[in-house]
């Protein structure tokens, strides 16, 4: 792994550069900067899972909606302000995994991945049918509040900072994490689930943690979303905007703590130009679903990673962040 | 009480589509520990074909074995150039490869056959009903039902008693065991893929007629499907042949009395099953974590 120290300045360094934006003119609408740094929150929710935890998460989907529902059902039902509905959209998130994880927990491997698919849907469903409650399949469009006790009308401009606030909070979150002993314990968990077990750790508690910090982080995400939208439906809680981000993770390297944001970047922006030149853009979305999973298996920033670590000298201990992630065949 | 039977019936048919579906599912997901998101599009593709087949003149009867079997020359195609490279990797690049060959699959189903679905009669001597005694029922459900449990039994008999069934199992026990007593298991791994984009094709084309057929008609049945393998329990066919009926009666029966909660009914029911027995109702402790 790149030195950590280097990594923190040049994290910081971006976001600086983020915050500098929008007085820039890059030839994009502030408010699809702020969408790729919200999806992209969502998609390192799926990272701590599936790059760090080595567990198969497919269905994250659930908690973004989750946020982005709770946010929006509280606007529209308790008049909630800015910061309440944040809290309300995050808290809801956060109660999905807890709700959900005791049920995740009891399976492995791909069985793990089947039951995330399946619960996920539940939420899909339950938005898509009550409609009295969520609106149905049209879904709901409220009206950002202010934030009450300043009586201030947050604007895009605003939205964005708020945004940049969320990814900070999000990086700082999975930098601790990533580096503590719980997320070193994960990290263990990725490599060798029955190794740390035998070393007595609890590891469902360890993943039931990981979950729960996954789902409010995905939360965070939906939450923001929903709010810059104003509008919610369905599609945020569907499967296939849970492979959505699992993708990004991938595209980005799985197990970095960047990744999933430029993958982000790379699928709003392409999806954006794509859908705008050709009715055909779900098939080269597909495409690039193939092309990376064949072809680019780590990622772009694992790749770099794998890179600089073929260069650096002996021994050639394999990096726990950028390895291609590689398990014994079934049977 | 009377739309009880009927829809007890119905229940059953729809749960031995994803019953199918389902089985098709365990197959491929017990030897290779892929999870095959394109299960779905291979049905649709199925009953797309045979839908073509049949408007250019062929018989039903024939489309029913044709279309199938052109959709596991398509499957194995895709299972030997795309899904192989994977075995052995995390199942997460699977789900993906599949995933995404179902968004382009669908986008085709679009582009190719238009995206309001296509009407597709099944032949006229199953257009009546049946009286069964009690009630009056569609012919062509009972044909669907006669020709899913013929599937089914072959399916069975061909694990059971074939040699070749054998090595499959024994595949799916220990598949550098079997490979190393000299069976080549590429081969298995491909045989076993078509088989269960065989019978998602079977499931396709008899589903054209009962369900309708447009872009989605396979990804409807694929979520239900899902269910069916956690509840009857991963690794078991037996299993999934159960589960796969057992939503589909509870499906039917609640949109009959609550028809807003249908689709969570499944759902709260897997949920139940994963708290008395997170193993599935016929999965076996130790089997795939």
């Amino acid at each position: 792994m790149i030195a950590s120290n280097r990594g923190v300045v040049v994290s910081c360094l971006l976001l600086v550069v983020f915050a500098a934006l929008p007085f820039v003119n890059i030839g994009l609408e502030i408010s699809t900067i702020t969408e790729v740094f919200l999806i992209g929150i969502a998609a390192m929710s799926v990272n701590l899972l599936v790059g760090y935890t080595g567990i198969n998460a497919f269905g994250n989907a659930a908690f973004f909606g989750l946020g982005a529902y709770g946010a929006l059902l509280s606007i529209k039902y308790f008049h909630t302000d800015f910061v309440l509905s944040i809290v309300a959209g995050v808290a809801l998130a956060f109660l999905g995994g807890v709700v959900l994880g005791p049920f995740l927990l009891r399976r492995r491997g791909i069985y793990f991945s089947l039951l995330t698919i399946a619960l996920g849907q539940v939420f899909y469903f339950i938005a898509y049918r009550f409609t009295d409650v969520t609106g149905g399949e049209d879904g709901m469009t409220v009206i950002r509040p202010l934030v009450g006790f300043l009586n201030y009308k947050v604007d895009d401009h605003a939205f964005y900072y708020v945004s940049l606030a969320a990814l900070a909070l999000a990086l700082g979150t999975f930098w601790i994490v990533v580096r503590s002993p719980f997320g070193k314990t994960l990290q263990a968990i990725r490599q060798n689930e029955l190794r740390v077990r035998y070393l007595g750790l609890n590891t469902d508690r360890f993943i039931f943690v990981a979950l729960i910090v996954s789902a409010t982080l995905a939360g965070l995400g939906g939450t923001l979303f929903g709010l810059l939208l104003s509008n919610v439906s369905p599609l945020l809680l569907d499967w296939h905007q849970s492979g959505d981000f699992v993708l990004m993770t991938v595209i980005g390297g799985a197990g970095t703590i960047w990744g999933p944001m430029i993958g982000a970047l790379i699928f709003v922006i392409g999806k954006d130009v794509l859908s705008s030149v050709t009715p055909l853009w779900q098939i080269y979305i597909g495409a690039l679903f193939i092309a990376c999973v064949l072809g680019f298996p780590k990622g772009i920033l694992g790749s770099i990673f794998a890179a600089f670590e073929a260069r650096r000298v002996v021994p050639p201990a394999p990096s726990s962040a950028a390895q291609a992630v590689v398990v014994e065949p079934h049977g | 009480m009377e739309q009880i039977a009927p829809q007890l019936f119905n229940g059953l048919i729809l749960g031995a589509f994803y019953a199918i579906v389902a089985i098709g599912l365990s197959l491929i997901m017990n030897l290779t520990g892929t999870i095959n998101m394109a299960h779905g599009a291979f049905l649709t593709l199925a009953g797309y074909l045979a839908f073509t087949l049949v408007s250019h003149g062929t018989s039903f009867w024939v489309a029913l074995i044709l279309a199938p079997l052109m959709t596991v020359a398509v499957g194995i195609l895709v299972e030997r150039t795309m899904i192989r490279p994977l075995y052995g990797r995390l199942p997460i690049y699977g789900l993906l490869l599949t995933f995404g060959l179902s968004l382009i699959a669908e986008e085709v189903f679009h582009l190719t056959w238009g995206a309001n679905g296509v009407p597709f009669q099944p032949p006229a001597i199953l257009a009546g009903t049946v009286p069964l005694g009690f009630m009056q029922f569609p012919a062509y459900r009972l044909f669907i039902a006669f020709v899913l449990i013929i599937a089914i039994s072959a399916l069975v008999y061909f694990l059971r008693r074939t040699k070749f069934g054998l090595q499959l199992r024994a595949a799916v026990q220990d598949s550098e065991m079997i490979a190393a007593l000299g069976t080549n298991t590429q081969v298995l791994y491909m045989v076993n893929f078509g088989l269960g984009i065989f019978l998602a094709g079977v499931a396709g084309v008899l589903a054209a007629g009962m369900l309708g057929l447009n872009p989605t008609t396979g990804n409807a049945l694929l979520l239900p499907a899902f269910v069916a393998v956690i509840i009857g329990g991963m690794g078991s066919l037996l299993g999934s042949i159960v589960g796969g009926l057992l939503i589909g009666v509870v499906f039917s029966m609640v949109t009959l009395y609550f028809p807003a909660f249908n689709e969570v009914s499944i759902y709260i029911l897997m949920a139940l099953v994963l708290m008395i027995r997170p193993r599935g109702l016929f999965g076996e402790e130790g089997l795939f974590g």
